[in-house]
């Protein structure tokens, strides 16, 4: 009732916002708008693979001055894929989807269903580009057995009506699904970019560096990970194989998992992956260090002794003993706030700090400098040094951390895709009609049909199905 | 010696061959030489089985991992492409156009440097055998003969991409057809090949195949990047430009229902397209940096 109204109210001139909305409506309908969407999406891509993309400010200064930065950060190049103006493209490429989808799919659909025609005008037939008359001596009904036979084999859905007297028609079809291929592969795509706006609100990206032994908390979760061991598998000819991770999951207190993740192969537990995607050496921590006892008179070093981390050690032939407590890859020292930190996670100038005890009394802690032995006395007041030689460094793995809960919708979507492909692609909507009738001594043969792609397949098919009843070769006719 | 490379010379000498007797058929039309350059494709085609063959048997590896080996491959699947389709449409004259392709595909691949062309093991972030195949095949002890992610990728990509060199010849005759067809000026060479029509659709035929291998090779990608990367999309230079190629693909068979758009303008789509590949190909891996610069 309100639908009628409305009618009436239009009248027989459109209101403007009518006309507005239908011409809103014709455009995003449009096919040619798909075509300027596609190649616009495709031209503008190729701006964010020339330009790096998430880079410090500095960065695209350096490379492209001032004036042309403030207008890369303006348009947003500097993050192309999640700026504003293509995100909208995106989301006219789906409303285009949705429009066009609504407005063919269900004559589509009628049509399909209600496809079939008993009786139809076999003048017609001659109007088909892909069309064939053929006149044949055997009767009607064994001409009919024999197309419907072959029609029947090649699987093809096959209707026939008798007419007056000796004439008959058939009207056949195959592959109706493959109509249905580019809906699928439209709303396929709609649902991959769903499974992506669900994993840009839902899902989070993180990194850490975990050196071994030690256990973390994981971000936004209520479990721990443990690097139990890293280490590198290596070729015979030396070039490396693989990177490897032993990691622990620690839940509610327990140990409940443990893996070995390498490049290619995450650890997954709860939704969230863990991936094997650096590694170091420890900046700050060492598995053991190895030092000598120098005797400064003699100018003389003694053998190596092996310190390990905070464990206190005799040296042999000295009254002393060491512990190991700190180490700095690249040493450097901070005077207003009294520190040593590491310059880079480089080993550029590797320094270990040590405590010296005679017996039970700590005499100092000197920092010991691999690369300038004897700068600063380890004992103050000694005819005794201590030098570091080298040390067994500590492994860090830098894992990935990825929580993407759209991913299986994505998937989903690529599985329509697919499924939408092989009948866009391999399944050919073909209808053909059939003209019988008998005259005289002789039937005539009326073959016609559309195919709604791939002609060159559907000549074959009409070919065949005249060679199946006109084996003489001078009655056929034109074609 | 690198046997491989023995081959790949030998395939060089032949695919010149092919191109040669394909052409002398086009403009003599001697059924002789038409037989020749498909007998010489087939000669082709062994070779350069054998040069897989041979490099995966040198490399212990499926051999797709470097440049030069994905040439060979992309030689390799464009050849059996355009194989079918003279078995399926017994159009001879089109051969001198692929077969022209397939020799300077032999050329730019020979004139890599040799770090592109060596034996190498496989890298850390090339390494994915998918772990069914390995229990299925270690039932006999075969478990080292297992294919991964790498090689469904790799080989479905460059199913696409012969398909699309092979579309962007057909495009190029159509367009030549096409004018010849609207002047009405033909000529000895120009009224050999099929009409206009019918090169559009094998034109589309092939795209028709390309396009879903393309996407099944960049989903493969996404499915494995995501197991290894961490994400199945990353905006990295080879996933964009593979998109880019799939849009411009895209727009190829929208553009061929469109009124005012198919014919010409959709061949020069599938010309561009085919650019696309060679940039997405080539052009990435050596002027944009990105994850997969190894290849």
């Amino acid at each position: 009732m309100a639908e009628k109204a409305n009618e009436a109210a239009g009248g027989v001139e459109s209101r403007w916002y009518r006309t507005l909305g239908s011409r809103i409506w014709y455009f995003l309908n449009s096919l040619k708008l798909t075509l300027f969407i596609l190649i616009s999406l495709a031209a503008t891509s190729i701006i964010g693979t020339v330009i790096e993309q998430n880079q410090p400010v500095e960065k695209y200064i350096e490379a492209y001055g001032e004036q042309w930065t403030g207008f890369i950060f303006y348009a947003g190049l500097h993050d192309m894929y999640h700026a504003l103006w293509f995100v909208a493209l995106l989301a006219m490429l789906s409303v285009n989807i949705v429009v066009c989808t609504f407005e063919r799919f269900p004559p589509k659909w009628k049509s399909l269903l209600e496809h079939k025609n008993d009786k139809f005008d076999p003048r017609l037939i001659e109007k088909f580009s892909h069309h064939e008359t053929v006149r044949v001596k055997e009767g009607a009904d064994a001409v009919r057995a024999k197309l419907e036979d072959l029609l029947k084999k090649r699987k093809w859905g096959v209707e026939s009506t008798v007419g007056t007297g000796k004439e008959f028609f058939i009207y056949a079809w195959r592959g109706r699904m493959g109509r249905l291929g580019s809906d699928f592969t439209h709303i396929s795509l709609l649902v991959i970019l769903l499974g992506a706006i669900i994993g840009s609100y839902y899902g989070f990206k993180d990194y850490t560096a975990v050196t071994e032994g030690r256990t973390i908390s994981v971000p936004q979760a209520d479990f721990k990970l443990r690097l139990d061991k890293f280490w590198i598998d290596y070729y015979d000819t030396g070039q490396i194989k693989q990177y490897n991770s032993l990691l622990t999951v620690i839940d509610g207190g327990k140990e409940v998992l443990q893996k070995q993740i390498w490049v290619n192969e995450p650890l997954f537990y709860k939704g969230i992956r863990f991936y094997q995607s650096s590694y170091g050496q420890s900046w700050n921590k060492l598995a053991e260090a190895e030092i000598a006892l120098k005797v400064k008179s003699k100018d003389s070093v003694g053998d190596p002794v092996k310190v390990k981390w905070d464990t206190l050690e005799k040296v042999p032939g000295s009254k002393y003993s060491v512990k190991l407590v700190g180490y700095t890859g690249d040493f450097a020292y901070d005077e207003t706030s009294n520190t040593v930190f590491s310059k880079s996670a480089e080993a550029n100038n590797p320094a270990i700090n040590v405590e010296v005890y005679d017996g039970e009394k700590l005499v100092s802690t000197p920092w010991l400098f691999m690369k300038y032995p004897g700068i600063f006395p380890a004992i103050p007041d000694s005819d005794i040094d201590i030098v570091y030689i080298g040390h067994k460094g500590l492994w860090y793995s830098g894992i990935s951390i990825n929580k993407d809960p759209g991913t299986n919708v994505v998937w989903v979507g690529t599985a329509i895709m697919g499924f939408g492909f092989i009948l866009a692609f391999f399944v050919y909507h073909r209808r053909v009609w059939i003209y019988i009738k008998e005259d005289g001594g002789s039937t005539e043969v009326k073959i016609g049909g559309t195919i709604n792609k791939n002609q060159l397949v559907f000549e074959r098919d009409i070919r065949e199905l005249t060679d199946s009843i006109a084996t003489d070769a001078q009655s056929r006719g034109r074609r | 010696m690198i046997l491989s490379l023995v081959f790949f010379t030998f395939s060089f000498i032949f695919y010149i061959l092919t191109t040669a007797a394909y052409a002398g058929y086009w403009v003599f039309k001697k059924k002789w030489l038409g037989q020749m350059g498909t007998a010489l494709a087939f000669v082709a085609l062994g070779s350069t089985t054998m040069i897989l063959i041979s490099r995966a048997g040198e490399s212990g590896h499926a051999p797709f991992s470097n440049l030069w080996e994905s040439m060979v491959l992309f030689i390799w699947a464009t050849n059996v492409g355009y194989l079918l389709m003279e078995y399926r449409h017994k159009f001879k004259a089109i051969g001198a156009v692929v077969m022209g392709i397939e020799s300077l595909a032999m050329l730019s691949a020979s004139l890599l440097p040799f770090r592109y062309k060596s034996v190498e093991p496989l890298n850390p972030a090339l390494q994915n055998k998918w772990k069914w195949m390995m229990d299925i095949l270690s039932t006999w002890g075969l478990e080292k003969y297992a294919i991964g992610w790498l090689d469904f990728h790799v080989f479905t990509t460059f199913v696409g991409y012969a398909a699309f060199a092979i579309s962007f010849g057909l495009s190029l005759l159509f367009l030549w057809k096409f004018r010849s067809e609207a002047r009405g000026i033909g000529s000895k060479l120009v009224d050999a090949i099929p009409d206009s029509k019918v090169l559009d659709e094998m034109s589309y035929r092939a795209i028709a195949w390309g396009f879903p291998f393309l996407a099944v090779g960049i989903v493969s990608g996404a499915i494995w990047a995501n197991y290894a990367w961490g994400s199945y999309w990353g905006w990295d230079p080879k996933e964009t430009w593979s998109l880019i190629t799939w849009f411009i693909y895209a727009a190829y068979l929208h553009a061929r229902v469109t009124r005012g758009w198919r014919g010409k303008r959709a061949a020069y789509l599938s010309i561009i397209g085919f650019l696309a590949v060679i940039f997405l190909y080539w052009g990435v891996s050596f002027i944009l940096p990105g994850l997969h610069a190894y290849a």
